[in-house]
Parts: C-alpha cells; structure tokens; sequence
C-alpha cells in the first residue's frame, strides 16, 4: 500500500516478513513430515542401525582392550595408555556418518520434487515470499529431522560414556555429533539443490548419492595425495572437517567450509528455481 | 487494474503468445476465451509473474510483473491450470499457511480463512484432509487459496474444468460474487461460461488476440449473416426464381426432410431481409407456415474466430458472401 518508506523501516519490517516466511515454510515441512509414513521408516531404520553399531563398536572396543590388558600383565609389557570411551566416540561417530550418508539423500530427495510433482511450487512461485526463504525454510526443516533423529542417540552416547572413569569430557561428544549435524546440513543443502532440478524423486536420489560419492573421492585423494594439493583438497572435503571433529579437534575453517556448502546449496536452489520458470512448463 | 500491452512470449522457436494487449477495469470479470493451447495458461503465468515475457509489459494495481514482482505478487491471488494443493494437509490448515506465505497478518488470519472457507462452500470440510477431497472440492479449495488474503486482482485458469454441472453453476456464482471488489480473469475454452460470468471477454486464438468486448457486442460485429429457417409450400423452382430478385441474398439451401409435406428452405444474408422475404414469398401465392431468425450463436462466432480462416473485421465482413 505505502511503497515509498523511510529505508529504516522498510529494511526492519522487511527482515520481519523474511523470518514470518522462513518459519511458515518450515512448519509446513515440518508437519508434513510427521504425516508421511516413509520418514517413520527412515527413523526406525536409523536408530536401529545406530543403536545397534554403537553395542557392536563398545563391546568390540571393549574386548579388545582387555584383551591387550591381559597380554600385557602376562608378558610384563609396559601398559600403554588408551583412552577407551574417546575412542569408542570416534568410531562410533564415523559409524553414524555413514549411515547418515545412506538416509541424507533420501531425507533430501524429495524437498523440491513434490511440490514440482503436485504443481505447488507455481502457488510458492506466485506469493510474496523469494526462493531464499522457501529454500532455507525447507532446510532448516529437513535439518530439524535429522537433528531429532540424532537426539536420542545423543542421549545414550552422554549416558554410556559418561560412565568411564575418568568421565569423557562432554565437549567431546558434542563437538563430535555437531560435526555430524554440520555434514548432514551440507549434504542436505546440496541435495536440496539436486532435487530443485528435476521432478524425479529417484533422479534426485541418485544424485544425491553421485554427490556423496564426489565428496567420498575428495576425502580419499586428500589422504592419498600429497604437497599442496592434498591441503588444498583436505581443507575443502568436509568428511575430513567431521573427521577432525569427532577427533575433538575444533578448527573454525571447518565452520567456514560447511557454513560454505551450506550456503552454496540454497543458492543453487534459489537460482535453479528460477531458471526453472524459463523453462517450458 | 490490469494492464497487458503487446505481450510477446517465444519458447525457443515457437511463438505462444504475438503482440497481445487488454485491459480489465476495476471490479470487472473479464474472460478469456481460446480453445486448447491458443495460449490463454501462459497470459495467466505471465500476469500472475510465474513467467516472464520475451517482451511487452503486464501491470496490475500499476505495477509491473517483470520489475516489481513482489508488490504484483502481494496483490493477485492466482488459481494455476492444475490447483496447488499440499494434499496431505487439512483444508483449514492449508488455507493458513497460504494466507500466511501471503502475508495475512496473524490477528487477520483467522477471519480472512474463515471467510475464503464459507465463500467456497467449504466450512464443513475444513478439517478433511485435501487429499480424501473429491475433484470438485479441490478445486474450491484453489478457489479458496486464491481468495484467502483478499487480494484486489483475481487470476483463475480454468476455474470450472472437470467438475460437475452443479459445482460449475456454484463456481460461477462464487466467481460473480467476487467481482465488484475484486477484478477477476478467468480463462476457459468453454463459451458458455464467458457468457454467464464476464462482463468482458478476450478472444484469443494461436497466440494472438481475435477480438475484445462485450459478449454480445463481439457476437454483433462478429457475427456477418442472419439466418432464416422457413416451412412452406410452393413449387421449388418458382420460389428460387422469386428469391433471386433480393438483392441481398447469400445462400439458399432446401433441406431435405420435409414434414407433412412442408418444405424446409434456409435462407442468409449479410443483412437483415426478414420483411422483404416474407412479403414477396406471400405475394406471390407461397404458403408460409414457419419462419424463424437465427442470427450466428455464440459457439459459431468463436468457431468462426479460432479457425484458419483469417479474422474478418467488421468492415469487410460481407465478404465472406462469396464463401
């Protein structure tokens, strides 16, 4: 109604309607989440597997240490010391990432197919509300699963480990499965991407996994190569930036880098949707 | 309120719309009217800023979609060819997050959804979950969407299709119902339907328009013979030789079947020559039983508008006598 207003308040009332748009986005994701049979599958494969890793990787970790132990009290050997809960963290959280990478593409696949499916894009295409929004709204959504699907794992990670003594430094574990929600973010923000390009859900899974694959061969060739090149290629694979993470080693280029991906996936999306609108139909 | 001028879109090599212009005033139901693919979507795509021209400009409430597409998206309410439904949604449910995406403050929502929900005849459903919805129902469930945040300019492609004779006689209603303080477009291949809802209507036709006005002003300049169907009795030749002597006579055609021994004659001209006719056929000793005027319906001018032949004006309209 009133186009011309002090830039102030424009830019004020505009950030409002930018947070009220983000948030109608993300319930409606949300929401459509709890009524859809297949993300209770996703979750019920998820902890299954997770929990059922995290029994074998303690009790394999376990045994073997003691094992060790009793080597070494027969032979007289020196005792080396081993820090037993961090290492069960480590291996347990690559574990989780790799399940993870297995269901992220899924959780992402179908973000933008179905609204090109059910033609709801041209409704989003047609209201007061920019591509931005729609897509950070859609991410922080699909985040917010992922994130809740990790809560009670998270839960029983705390519980477990907390019981060694001494105690595994609860930063450990947080910085460990934060790493993993910052992959997970980065992995869904380039597959949201993916499936803005095609009305394919299958297509868009696929690409998500040629997309994890890519990500898998960055992380093998930083190991692999050596000199510059393999910094260069470490700094920009963000398994590495997990891996580090999960090593409790906290680095804030690892933030940049999947604060990058993330970012690169939303914009990706929001300009591919508009490309999408000179296609025909 | 809304403004298209010269609007051209090119997908690629094919030309969907050439050089289209109309205007629909404040209030008004204006329709647009083409058969299947004559381009009548992509207009609405256009206006509603889901596509953008090759070139010429588009504006509603005096902003233009190409570079002021928010300010146009905030005030059009936009029913796609294919409605835009969350279907695992409820219908009240979906009808907030539209309302919300619109930007429907949150003290108004409950109300704007309220009325969108009564207006389409949906109150009673408004807990049904969208898909459990007959294809009627979803369909005023678009209508709803569109209507939730009370926008001034109303956009609806194919509004009626595929629903059943009673829903299309309550959608047309709603649609009048709507006008006044809303400006409504609506496009359909249905003629019937411009004639019953739009004040106005925009013929258009492979991309380009055929005509614009009122219905029954586009059917008078459009429509170049009056028709008379006659039941009489007479010798054949005679009334021929006799009918020859009008001046303005185009065709002549005796129609086969004849009943209790009446002959069935129809007659056209370019102008009106009922008096003339009658007169010298009962002058001349022929016994009239019948003669009735038709004048080209609705369905014939848009046929005659949509089809190859090249669009007559109204000033060279009699040449097509010689057809």
């Amino acid at each position: 109604m009133h186009p011309k207003k002090p830039m102030l308040s424009v830019s004020r009332h505009g950030l409002r309607v930018l947070f009220a748009n983000i948030l109608a986005i993300y319930r409606r994701e949300l929401q459509s989440y709890f009524t859809a049979p297949f993300y209770y599958v996703i979750a019920g494969v998820f902890w299954l597997l997770s929990g059922l890793f995290f029994l074998v990787v303690m009790t394999t970790i376990i045994s073997q240490v003691a094992q060790q132990d009793l080597l070494q009290q027969q032979f007289g050997a020196p005792s080396q010391a081993i820090d037993v809960p961090k290492l069960i963290l480590e291996s347990f959280l690559g574990l989780l990432g790799s399940i993870s990478q297995v269901i992220l593409p899924m959780l992402s696949m179908g973000l933008y197919t179905e609204e090109r499916k059910h033609g709801t894009l041209e409704l989003l295409a047609t209201s007061p509300i920019t591509n931005w929004c729609v897509a950070t709204g859609k991410l922080l959504a699909v985040l917010t699963f992922y994130t809740t699907l990790l809560l009670p794992v998270i839960i029983y990670q705390f519980v477990a480990l907390q019981q060694s003594t001494p105690p595994l430094s609860p930063w450990l574990i947080l910085a460990g499965n934060g790493g993993l929600i910052l992959l997970a973010a980065a992995i869904l923000s380039l597959g949201m991407f993916l499936s803005s390009l095609t009305d394919s859900t299958i297509l868009a899974a696929i690409l998500g996994f040629a997309v994890l694959l890519v990500l898998w061969v960055l992380d093998v060739l930083a190991k692999n190569t050596g000199g510059n090149l393999s910094d260069i290629l470490s700094y920009l694979s963000p398994l590495e930036h997990f891996t580090h993470l999960t090593r409790g080693i906290f680095r804030s280029s690892s933030l940049v880098v999947f604060g990058s991906y993330i970012f690169l996936g939303i914009f990706l999306t929001a300009q591919s949707i508009d490309a999408f609108r000179y296609q025909r139909n | 309120m809304i403004q298209v001028e010269h609007l051209t879109k090119v997908y690629g090599t094919t030309v969907a719309l050439r050089d289209v212009s109309f205007s629909a005033a404040s209030g008004e139901i204006l329709g647009l009217l083409g058969p299947n693919g004559a381009g009548k979507t992509t207009t609405m795509r256009i206006l509603a800023g889901y596509l953008p021209a090759t070139s010429g400009t588009a504006a509603i409430a005096g902003y233009e979609v190409h570079t002021d597409p928010m300010a146009v998206r905030q005030r059009i309410g936009y029913l796609p060819e294919n409605p835009p439904l969350y279907t695992e949604m409820t219908v009240a449910g979906y009808l907030h997050f539209v309302a919300r995406i619109k930007g429907v403050s949150a003290g108004d929502r409950p109300q704007r959804v309220e009325y969108a929900l009564k207006s389409c005849g949906l109150w009673d459903q408004q807990q049904t979950i969208i898909r459990k919805l007959s294809k009627g129902y979803r369909q005023r469930v678009g209508i709803a969407q569109a209507i939730v945040h009370d926008p001034p300019a109303i956009i609806l492609d194919e509004p009626t299709v595929g629903l059943d004779p009673r829903q299309i006689i309550e959608v047309r209603n709603l649609i009048k119902n709507l006008a006044g303080q809303h400006t409504v477009i609506l496009s359909t291949h249905i003629l019937a339907e411009v004639s019953m809802t739009c004040d106005r209507a925009v013929i258009i036709n492979k991309g380009e328009v055929a005509g614009i006005g009122q219905l029954d002003e586009l059917l008078q300049r459009l429509s170049s013979s009056y028709t008379y169907d006659l039941e009489l009795v007479g010798d054949r030749s005679q009334i021929e030789s006799l009918l020859q002597h009008l001046p303005h006579l185009q065709q002549m055609t005796w129609d086969s079947s004849t009943v209790q021994q009446r002959q069935q004659l129809r007659v056209s001209s370019p102008v009106e020559i009922g008096a003339d006719l009658a007169s010298l056929l009962v002058q001349n000793g022929v016994q009239l039983f019948e003669m009735r005027r038709s004048r080209a319906n609705l369905e014939e001018v848009f046929l005659k508008l949509t089809t190859d032949e090249p669009v007559a004006e109204p000033s060279d309209a009699p040449e097509e006598a010689h057809a």
